[in-house]
């Protein structure tokens, strides 16, 4: 049976300040090394001072996946030789002496299967390495630390899942998790990665490193497994070891770590004391924590919203806050239906979303205007697409676009009377068909670009056939 | 106008006008010109004291309000930041490194008008006890200059001493301030771990060292210590003082107060002159109204090996930084590979360091941190239990700061073992992070002992007042320069 | 008793190049065969001593951008970054 375990590093994106340094937490957007000071760079005399902040979202976090707390934070040095690590050593966790890493045993559900976490922790990213010139076997390597120090939390799993699928619905969930925690942006470049380790039957466990992207990860996890899968058909050994994704290549090479090279003699940070999280301030973390998205999806349900919609809707962090602000008792499943159908495909990058001058107002607006049959559920589409676009009241923009409802019935008559003259045939066949009547209701909408009332329009066709 | 007073003394003469400030920096300026050409106790001076000396003065004359310190003179041991100028840790590493800041205890003492006339020497990274480890030279002791003047805080204290400096600031990892204090006849004091900010000061073992003043008095160093001390944001270690007076009542006296004497630290191993200087201390303190008596502790004998493997595990990771990327000295780095790069530059590095970075690799190492690195951190656990068990029924513990008297230059630096046990008194304060400090109190044919006094965490100020006891129980000669 | 060997593996990993062995490999042997005394220490309880700090006293979130460019203040940069030897 395969069995594949994950370590996930998640930078803390959406707060102010770096981990122990009050540089900022998004590096990006600087100029190289315009993001440093004499802790983050690792300056000699120079002293972490850790984020108050950092801890209490990663606790969030830690809380999300059902860890458990610990009554005190410890702080190691993971120490090794690399010039994107100031310091030539990594503040982060370690659980060797007692539980005290900001969260263990936790557990979360993916497609009815129990995945269990088996530790998170706190830590701080590295910088960043660029390689002059074509190779790797560059003549120079340049560094630009902007990134060292960034919040960085790492959520390691238990090897309970069985296959790439499995990963992938993890991560997605995962992702949906701290977006609507509100502690990152998932989809900035970078800001979430993952490792893997796999074995398969009568293999030893293979680990995988170096992986930029989750989409790069599904692809070596298949890679790993072909492999190994092509050399126990050989009978020929699977070999514990390291293996680096080679991104241009698309395949995962051996790291050649020889025996005892790895030694990080972990040892406590003594420049950080242990952390103690008294029970208040852990009831305060609770009670601050944003509802869950399956919370969410269970209220939604209980709004009359289809459950297929609840789902999409409250895994979606932008969409659900709108839904939240613009919804009352009696309009949240047209707002939600408006949301999910129409709204999702306007705005589907980070981009559109930040360029949207779409507000909650535009959409309780918009429901309103259906409601009262102001405008009808095609016309709020075009509507919607406007709003999105000029963030203009919706009362204009329906007078300015001429979307407003025709329910005037002489109008209809009309219309209809046109009609009528076009379609002697279609007339004549809803005698012994009545389905037909639909095609004519669909020519009035052409004609009126949406707009015709649908009842009106109903009753006025059943009394001229009658 | 004698360039001995204290600090104390200082302040009242400026005040009094008895002496300019520029007079005063003048005079220190040619003390340091006539004699630390011998002594070498500075690696680095300002250019520009006598303009500082001269603005304060003219400040003083419109009648300005200026800092406590009103332009003394005083030196910093070359580890701690001071900013612009260079920051050498006496080690070819930092030949070229030059501070961008201010360690927190050096901004605090500037806000208070304090002139720094220089960079003081010290053993490489402050490892070792004689400055006999400093890759630009030994300092020499003024009372004797063919004698170490202790260390690693060595220049420190032969600036103080010299008169080359009103007081300085070391950093006592294992006894640091107060072994070159007890060598050179200086108060040498290491408050209560995160009592005095670390921010600035480059790390050798981060985890039980402080930074601590050594001057002519205790009073001297009660004064400094209410400037430096106290809850610094940049430093998660220090602890909130509530602004404490550590000048007020210092005369306060020892009568009805318990002391104990560590047997084993007077015993095997320790010079005959200095046992009996302890036992003199000691008789001191009885005719002063103090009980003695005798304790022991079981860790102690175990206080220096643990004290090394925590230091050397702290060393090895603290000065892995050095791989001469970002500060360093010139090295061109064309050709080489990183790590081939990185161990190349760092044979900048001296031998004593070297040394303690092949110790700091080992000790904490997958394979035997069990046997060295965590039994070391259990027995500093047991001996702080121990000490503070003792605590209980005692105020202060009374040692010999250093169980020989100061030893010739090259008599010791061969035998690494021999010199890791002259820290056998001084390190358990380090280890259990409790306050101690080093009064002088004999001149033995011609070469000074001091005696060293610990209390328990946060009692900085009861140990000052019986240090200030003990100072004033004797009249020492002047140091012949 | 530590081989020769052993230490010659630890400098190699602390990135420590070692040419004097008089100086360097006996005398860290000498320190760490001095070290084996702890083995004597009777040490059983598992706990270290630890400073401790609350939550509630740690540094808030707040981003201050550094005052100085510093990158102009180290050594060996190229267009603003820091440059290292190659990688391979």
């Amino acid at each position: 049976m395969t069995k594949i375990g994950l370590e996930i590093h998640c930078q803390l994106t959406n707060l102010e300040s770096k981990l122990f340094c009050s540089c900022k937490a998004n590096y990006r957007g600087f100029e190289p090394n315009a993001n440093i000071c004499p802790v983050c760079i690792g300056l000699p005399g120079s002293l972490p001072r850790l984020n108050k902040k950092a801890v209490e979202k990663a606790t969030m976090i830690a809380m999300s996946l059902n860890c458990n707390t610990p009554d005190k934070l410890a702080f190691f040095r993971k120490n090794y030789f690399y010039p994107d690590l100031p310091k030539n050593f990594q503040i982060t966790q370690l659980n060797v002496y007692g539980e005290h890493s900001i969260g263990q045993n936790g557990t979360i559900l993916v497609d009815d299967k129990e995945i269990r976490i088996r530790r998170i922790q706190l830590e701080e990213d590295p910088g960043r390495l660029i390689y002059e010139g074509i190779s790797e076997k560059t003549q120079i390597t340049l560094v630009d630390y902007n990134r060292a120090g960034t919040p960085l939390v790492e959520i390691v799993t238990e090897p309970d899942f069985e296959n790439e699928r499995q990963v992938r619905l993890f991560l997605n969930i995962l992702s949906d998790l701290l977006d609507n925690l509100d502690v990152s942006n998932p989809s900035l470049e970078g800001a979430m990665r993952a490792d893997g380790n796999i074995s398969i039957e009568g293999g030893n466990k293979v680990e995988i490193k170096n992986v930029n992207s989750f989409h790069d990860l599904e692809k070596a996890l298949h890679f790993e497994i072909t492999r190994q899968e092509s050399l126990i058909s050989r009978d020929i050994p699977i070999e514990q070891e390291t293996r680096h994704w080679d991104d241009k290549r698309k395949i995962t090479v051996s790291a050649r770590i020889k025996e005892g090279e790895e030694d990080y003699r972990y040892f406590l940070e003594g420049d950080i004391p242990w952390i103690t999280i008294d029970s208040q301030t852990l009831n305060k973390l609770k009670a601050d924590m944003p509802e869950s998205i399956s919370s969410k999806k269970e209220r939604y349900i209980t709004k009359q919203i289809p459950a297929q919609v609840a789902e999409v809707l409250s895994s979606d962090k932008f969409c659900s806050d709108l839904f939240e602000l613009a919804h009352n008792e009696s309009n949240a499943i047209v707002i939600a239906n408006l949301i999910t159908t129409d709204l999702m495909g306007l705005v589907d990058t980070d981009e559109k979303r930040e360029k949207s001058k779409l507000t909650h107002q535009h959409l309780t607006d918009l429901a309103n205007s259906i409601e009262t049959k102001e405008i009808t559920r095609t016309s709020a589409k075009t509507a919607l697409q406007e709003c999105v676009a000029t963030g203009l009241p919706v009362s204009e923009i329906i007078s300015t676009l001429d979307l407003g409802h025709i329910s005037d019935e002489s109008e209809l008559n009309k219309i209809i009377d046109e009609i009528f003259i076009q379609e002697p045939n279609t007339v004549e066949q809803t005698k012994t068909n009545p389905e037909t009547i639909n095609y004519l209701i669909g020519k009035v909408m052409e004609k009126t670009k949406g707009k015709a009332d649908p009842t009106l329009t109903l009753n006025i066709i059943n009394k001229k056939l009658s | 106008m004698n360039l001995g007073i204290s600090a104390l003394r200082y302040v009242e003469e400026v005040k009094n006008g008895s002496f300019t400030i520029e007079e005063f920096i003048s005079k220190t300026v040619e003390q340091i010109k006539k004699h630390d050409g011998k002594l070498h106790a500075y690696l680095s001076f300002d250019d520009h004291v006598i303009e500082q000396a001269r603005n304060l003065d003219r400040k003083i004359a419109n009648k300005e309000k200026i800092g406590s310190c009103f332009g003394m003179p005083i030196s910093i041991k070359d580890n701690i930041c001071v900013k612009g100028g260079k920051t050498t840790c006496a080690s070819k590493m930092l030949e070229n490194f030059v501070a961008p800041y201010d360690a927190t205890v050096v901004l605090k003492l500037k806000s208070e008008d304090v002139i720094i006339i220089g960079k003081t020497n010290l053993d490489e990274f402050a490892m070792g006890i004689s400055t006999e480890f400093s890759a630009y030279g030994t300092s020499h002791n003024p009372w004797n200059t063919d004698y170490v003047p202790g260390g690693s805080s060595g220049g420190s204290a032969v600036s103080v001493s010299a008169f080359e400096c009103i007081a300085s600031l070391g950093s006592d990892t294992g006894g640091s301030v107060r072994n070159p204090a007890s060598f050179c006849s200086v108060v040498g004091f290491k408050p209560t771990y995160g009592l005095i900010s670390r921010y600035g000061l480059i790390s050798y073992a981060n985890s039980i060292e402080q930074i601590g003043p050594l001057t002519r008095t205790v009073e001297d160093t009660a004064f400094f210590l209410n400037i430096i001390s106290g809850f610094d944001p940049n430093d998660d270690t220090t602890i909130d003082n509530k602004n404490e007076d550590y000048l007020s009542n210092i005369d306060a006296g020892v009568e009805g107060k318990k002391i104990g004497i560590i047997k084993e630290m007077v015993g095997q191993g320790t010079d005959k002159e200095v046992v009996s200087a302890t036992n003199n201390a000691i008789k001191k303190f009885e005719e002063l109204g103090a009980k003695i008596e005798e304790i022991s502790l079981d860790m102690i004998d175990y206080s220096v090996a643990s004290y090394y493997t925590i230091t050397s595990t702290e060393a090895g990771s603290n000065l892995a930084r050095y791989d001469n990327l970002r500060y360093g000295y010139d090295f061109p780095l064309e050709g080489y590979e990183f790590n081939s790069y990185i161990s190349k530059a760092r044979k900048n590095f001296g031998p004593e360091v070297t040394r303690r970075m092949i110790l700091g690799g080992f000790v904490p190492s997958a394979g035997y941190a069990g046997k060295y690195f965590l039994k070391a951190l259990k027995v500093k656990k047991k001996l702080t239990d121990e000490i503070n068990e003792a605590f209980k029924k005692i105020d202060f513990l009374i040692a010999p700061t250093v169980p020989v008297l100061p030893f010739k230059i090259g008599e010791k630096i061969d035998d690494p073992v021999a010199l890791f046990l002259l820290d056998f008194n001084t390190v358990i304060a380090n280890l259990t992070g409790k306050p101690a400090i080093s009064v002088p109190f004999e001149i033995s044919n011609g070469l000074p002992i001091g005696i060293q006094l610990i209390a328990n965490s946060m009692q900085d100020k009861p140990l000052l007042q019986a240090a200030y006891a003990l100072q004033n129980t004797v009249k020492l000669p002047e140091v012949p320069i | 008793m530590v081989s020769k060997e052993e230490i010659e593996n630890v400098a190699k990993l602390m990135r420590i190049e070692l040419d004097d062995h008089i100086v360097h490999v006996d005398r860290v042997q000498k320190m760490i065969e001095y070290f084996d005394i702890l083995d004597k220490a009777s040490v059983e309880s598992e706990e270290f001593d630890v400073q401790e700090k609350s939550i509630t006293k740690l540094r808030e979130d707040k981003y201050i951008p550094y005052d100085e460019k510093l990158i102009e203040a180290l050594k060996n940069y190229k267009e603003n970054y820091v440059r290292a030897p190659k990688m391979v």
